[in-house]
């Protein structure tokens, strides 16, 4: 198992390579660059900030230039974020989207579980529909509604005796505690509904399976069933879920960061698109892709935990 | 236990009960659902009404009514649904909208159930050397920070309708292939596997008629939980103005102009709001009846 | 208020020859002021830079004015008025003297002088430096061959005839000279700090700055935070003691967050709800016209635009005052021509045509286009080009509706990412499009470089000589009148031949809590310095 969870970290390397490649080919493809602006730039003016970033080489020379800073951890300036280096932007928003996403996961994950189950158990009565009904919120309502919803309700109708929202309606501020329970409530309320349904499906399915009826045969009461011997395997949809989950929630966050105005990756990485600014988004995919390699580790090491016959 | 035909054969001689496929049985259990039943009926009306709708309806989803800017819903006038602030119909752009939604999600949702499938189980079963590179296919397709490639690949190859499906399916397989997967490594475990394999079944064999019958469950679910997430994904794209071109438009579309003026034309984001979220609840709830009506261990 | 205002008025007169301080804000007398004056601002992205050189945004210089100061300034009615510089002359068509002031500091201790603008505006010309906004430094003779590398840095024609007055020669005459030397491209920068911190000189702590606020905090994509300075010359009239600037990219989040409280002052509104957030906040809505002109940009070398008659028939036919008051809704002022309502040093172009009822404009445009070769069985076809917006999406659809009703002009839409519109647009490859032009300074001269045969902003590959020959007779003008005249002339002359299509005047709406004072709707080029602002008691 150790073997194979060290092989499996080793294959960041070509992975990052690889995506790197082609991220790196897709941007210089799309037409547009960092200099084309409204006002045009004068060509005196254009030579000198091309020469600054290494614009003006040719790509291949540009790409193992990149590569090379890479290996010393050097991600590069930014072009848009003109007094930052891309560590520098990375490392600022990399907490706030681990603290938001990241921590609405385990939350999301608690939830969707138990409304799955209980819904699972309760199955075709009346129990069963309301707790899908109230689950599948989040995957019915797009979340650029969902998020002004629930600004609206704690941070306009409800309000403090200073006259400022029960919450805040955005931002972050000094990063307390205030400022990130909207945000998460929004992740949350988006990743249960999956998570609820496909752990829903999943346990129903483990619930008629033979051992458990011997288990009941047995006289096993309910619930040490549904915990001790449906949970495990009724869990292996729903893990292989949790990979995606987590980097949409961590380095994807788009919507929940456009409407909250959080300063994390997901608004970077279209920041950057849109500038085309070339450092910050080959960055942010380098961590995209470790993330995603190691969370995908995880989730395959988890199967193994779950269902013993599973092995590396 | 997988029922396979050859285990149902009547054996009492005089048994009136004739044999019942497994096909039967599942459409059986569908129709006592009577959730997914209903909803299955009103998810038929809602597409009938967006695909055929617009050709009964006098206005077209693009006419400028210049007269009647921004008026609410009422029955006597022509515009059943009001209209907004062009003055476009908006009874007949959401049922346009509703087309163009339905669309992206059921081809998506095909497309990229097809492939998650066909990769994850493959993956799955045969194991070792190959599900490690298809897997790490996977990861590294994952990796891609999806917003950037739907910023990139909308804005280097346009915005035509087959290439916004083209995009958001590109990377919603790949959920689907994991789950597949996930559930494929448990069952190749599993003694009918050894079963078919020691009478000499080949590995696509195997794969079709044992493995992938058996994961529909989980696949079906999964599906349903896809739909819902591809025309969601739609309307996130459009948000961020990289959905459908003009004069198409789609629930997102609608959705998302609707939101911002809410409190001044609420209709512009009720009527498209509450078509989309029945719709997706429908599809929730037949989906669930399908997985309850084709799980081969029911009794 | 009204009192103050023209009590700033006639000092801003005066102190144009005179040494005066020029106040930074003058509270009428009897306000009550709140007890905190703690001012917080939305701009709509992360500014780019703090570093003068680097500066170029609308964002950047609004917070760049509160860091910095340059010779001149702008007030909060958007007059010149001293900054750095005490007072000033123009002793030749292309030579200005400034009087620096002597008790002017940065905000370490250490004395502003004459070198402290030289060595600035050398480095935001030095090609290493890497500078964008280098537009307003070309003014300034001997630039353009630095930034080409072809010179010295100290070929630049600015010297220190002592340590407080500085002489500075223009490449051609340019009487709003001192509407330029108040934008933070032309700010001083500290020298010493520059070469200790390098890249770095500014983050807070580092960063030393001269204007009426230093920098405390800043979290990119979350908040600027800065503190009065109180070294700053004209420290004793600034009210805010503490700004905190907060980039909120979607205008509907920073609504939001205005009426939770936790901002006080928006960059804007959501588009198109502008009856809505009227009525629901009243008076908090200001309204103000803009130096900014929303037009479609016609590439005249185009086969479908070659003709003046064709540009003509298509911006006839647009009914900006339906525009304007049903469908934008937001204040805007229609506009005919490029240069807009308020910009000083030329007028507003309207045609004769722009008072007939709509009905004669189209029999007259329909008989244009006949004449120009198409007809019902010939329509004119071309395609429309627009960035993905909420606002261009709107226009664009009534425009084409009004072409294709009006006209029988067969005109697509295509909708495409913002960098791809301008790439193209500059490399000639699209037919019509939506373009925009806020002014950089506040003088006509800021829109001909469009019109100019061959000009870097020409885009439109309109070309008159007789346009461009006016122009250099206006700025060779001493008297303001006569050039004035002149350089209204031109622009008649190049709009009556219909370049482009203006449709109409941006205005800005913003939400600003009642308790804000000192906010003037007059400040065109809407750059507002928050020591001009006071909070009152709330």
């Amino acid at each position: 198992m150790l073997a194979y969870a060290l092989r499996r970290t080793l294959w960041v390397i070509p992975t990052v390579l690889a995506v790197i490649t082609v991220c790196y080919l897709m941007l210089h493809a799309t037409p547009g660059g960092p200099f084309d602006t409204e006002k045009h730039l004068s060509a005196a003016t254009l030579a000198n900030l091309n020469a600054k970033y290494h614009l003006d080489q040719p790509l291949w020379k540009q790409y193992l230039l990149y590569l090379n800073a890479l290996l010393h951890g050097d991600l590069g300036p930014s072009v848009r974020y003109v007094d930052w280096s891309v560590n520098d932007l990375v490392s600022k928003a990399l907490p706030v989207s681990l603290g938001v996403g990241g921590l609405s996961v385990p939350i999301a994950l608690v939830i969707g579980v138990l409304l799955g189950t209980a819904a699972a158990v309760r199955r075709d009565g009346i129990t069963d529909r309301i707790v899908m009904l109230l689950g599948n919120v989040g995957n019915v309502i797009p979340p650029f509604v969902l998020g002004p919803i629930l600004v609206w309700v704690f941070a306009i109708l409800l309000k403090r005796s200073d006259g400022h929202g029960w919450l805040p309606a955005g931002g972050w501020g000094d990063g307390g505690w205030r400022y990130r329970v909207l945000p998460m409530a929004l992740l949350v309320i988006i990743n249960v509904s999956s998570i609820a349904r496909v752990m829903r499906g999943s346990m129903i399915e483990v619930l008629s399976g033979n051992f458990i009826r011997t288990a009941r045969a047995k006289g096993m009461p309910g619930h040490v069933i549904v915990l001790r011997h449906a949970l495990k395997p009724a869990l292996m949809p729903v893990v292989s879920l949790l990979g995606s989950i987590c980097i949409s929630s961590i380095t994807a966050a788009v919507v929940t960061e456009s409407v909250f105005a959080l300063p994390g990756l997901g608004q970077l990485v279209v920041d950057g698109a849109i500038n085309r600014d070339y450092t910050l988004v080959l960055g942010l995919v380098v961590l995209t892709t470790v993330t995603a390699v190691v969370f995908n580790l995880l989730v395959d090491l988890a199967y193994a935990w779950l269902d013993p016959r599973i092995r590396y | 236990m997988n029922t396979s035909p050859s285990t149902t054969a009547p054996t009492a001689a005089a048994a009136p009960r004739r044999s019942r496929s497994p096909l039967e049985l599942a459409f059986r259990h569908f129709l006592r659902n009577r959730a997914a039943l209903v909803s299955l009926v009103i998810l038929g009306l809602i597409i009938i009404a967006c695909f055929v709708g617009p050709l009964f309806l006098s206005n077209d989803p693009t006419a400028n009514d210049w007269g009647a800017i921004s008026i609410p819903p009422t029955l006597s006038g022509q515009h059943w649904f009001g209209t907004d602030e062009l003055g476009r119909d908006l009874l007949v752009r959401t049922l346009a909208g509703g087309r163009v939604s339905l669309e992206v999600g059921l081809l998506g949702t095909l497309v990229s159930g097809l492939i998650g499938v066909a990769w994850g189980a493959t993956a799955g079963y045969i194991g070792g050397r190959t599900d490690a590179v298809m897997m790490r296919i996977v990861d590294m397709m994952y990796a891609i920070p999806y917003m950037l490639i739907a910023i990139l690949m909308m804005t280097l190859l346009g915005r035509a309708f087959y290439l916004v499906v083209l995009t958001i399916s590109a990377f919603s397989w790949l959920d689907m292939a994991r789950v597949v997967r996930g559930q494929t490594l448990s069952l190749r475990t599993r003694e009918f596997i050894d079963a078919a394999r020691a009478t000499g079944v080949s590995t696509p064999g195997i794969i079709l008629r044992h493995i992938v019958p058996n994961l529909l469950g989980v696949v079906v679910v999964y599906a349903t939980v896809t739909v819902p997430g591809i025309v969601l994904t739609e309307s996130v794209l459009s948000f961020l103005g990289l959905g459908v071109q003009e004069p198409m438009t789609s629930w997102g579309v609608l959705i998302n102009d609707g939101a911002q003026k809410l409190e001044s034309m609420p209709w512009l984001l009720l009527c498209p709001a509450v078509m989309l979220c029945v719709t997706l609840y429908c599809v929730n709830f037949v989906g669930d009846g399908l997985r309850d009506a084709l799980d081969t261990k029911e009794r | 208020m009204k009192l103050s205002h023209s009590l700033t008025a006639v000092l801003s007169a005066i102190t144009l020859t005179f040494a005066g301080a020029a106040s930074a804000v003058t509270v009428p007398p009897g306000t009550s002021l709140a007890a905190k004056q703690e001012l917080t601002r939305q701009v709509p992205t992360e500014v780019e830079s703090l570093d003068p050189a680097h500066i170029e945004s609308w964002t950047g210089d609004t917070i760049g004015l509160d860091l910095f100061e340059g010779l001149t300034r702008i007030s909060a009615a958007g007059a010149v008025v001293p900054g750095v510089a005490e007072s000033w002359t123009r002793t030749a068509p292309d030579t200005w003297v400034f009087k620096l002031r002597h008790d002017a500091k940065w905000s370490n201790g250490q004395p502003v002088t004459a070198a402290d603008f030289i060595y600035s505006w050398q480095r935001v010309l030095d090609p290493k430096t890497g500078s964008k906004y280098t537009i307003l430094l070309e003014f300034v003779k001997g630039a353009k061959a630095i930034l080409a590398g072809k010179a010295p840095l100290t070929s630049l024609a600015a010297r220190a005839v002592d340590p407080y007055t500085l002489e500075v020669k223009t490449e051609v005459p340019a009487a709003f000279f001192t509407e330029l030397t108040a934008m933070p491209a032309m700010a001083p920068v500290n020298k010493a700090t520059v070469d200790k911190f390098g890249d770095s000189w500014t983050r807070p702590g580092n960063l030393v700055s001269n204007g009426p606020y230093t920098l405390t905090d800043w979290e990119p994509n979350n908040r600027i935070v800065m503190v009065k300075d109180n070294n700053y010359w004209n420290a004793q009239h600034v009210v805010i003691t503490k700004v905190t600037y907060v980039p909120v990219e979607s205008d509907e989040t920073a609504m939001r967050m205005y009426q939770s409280g936790q901002i006080d002052y928006t960059y804007s509104i959501p588009s198109g709800i502008y009856a809505q957030v009227s009525k629901q906040f009243g008076k908090e809505l200001q309204t103000g016209v803009q130096l900014a002109t929303y037009f479609y940009s016609l590439n005249n070398s185009d086969p479908a635009f070659h003709d003046p008659r064709v540009r003509q028939a298509l911006s006839m036919v647009i009914d900006r005052d339906l525009l304007t008051s049903k469908l934008t809704q937001a204040g805007e002022v229609p506009m005919y021509g490029l240069i807009a309502k308020g910009t000083k040093g030329a007028a507003v172009y309207t045609p004769d045509w722009a008072s007939w009822p709509m009905a004669k404009r189209v029999d007259y445009a329909r008989g244009l286009l006949k004449a120009a070769g198409y007809s019902d069985a010939h329509p004119l076809t071309f395609t429309l080009t627009y960035n993905t917006n909420d606002l261009h999406k709107k226009v664009a659809l009534f425009s084409t509706s009004e072409w294709r009703t009006k006209l029988g002009v067969n005109a697509k839409l295509e909708n495409v990412e913002y960098k791809v519109l301008l790439s193209e647009r500059h490399a000639g490859k699209v037919q019509a499009s939506r373009d925009g032009w806020f002014v950089d300074y506040n003088d006509a001269m800021s829109y001909f470089d469009q019109l100019r045969c061959g000009g870097v902003q020409n885009d439109l590959h309109f070309c008159d000589p007789k346009v461009d020959a006016l122009v250099d007779q206006a700025n060779a003008q001493l008297d303001d009148q006569k050039r004035t005249a002149l350089l209204t002339q031109a622009h008649n002359l190049a709009m009556s031949e219909t370049p482009l299509i203006a449709l109409f005047q941006y205005s800005a709406d913003r939400l600003v809590k009642p308790y804000v004072g000192g906010y003037q709707p007059t400040n065109y080029v809407d750059q507002r310095a928050s020591q001009d602002m006071y909070l009152l008691a709330h």
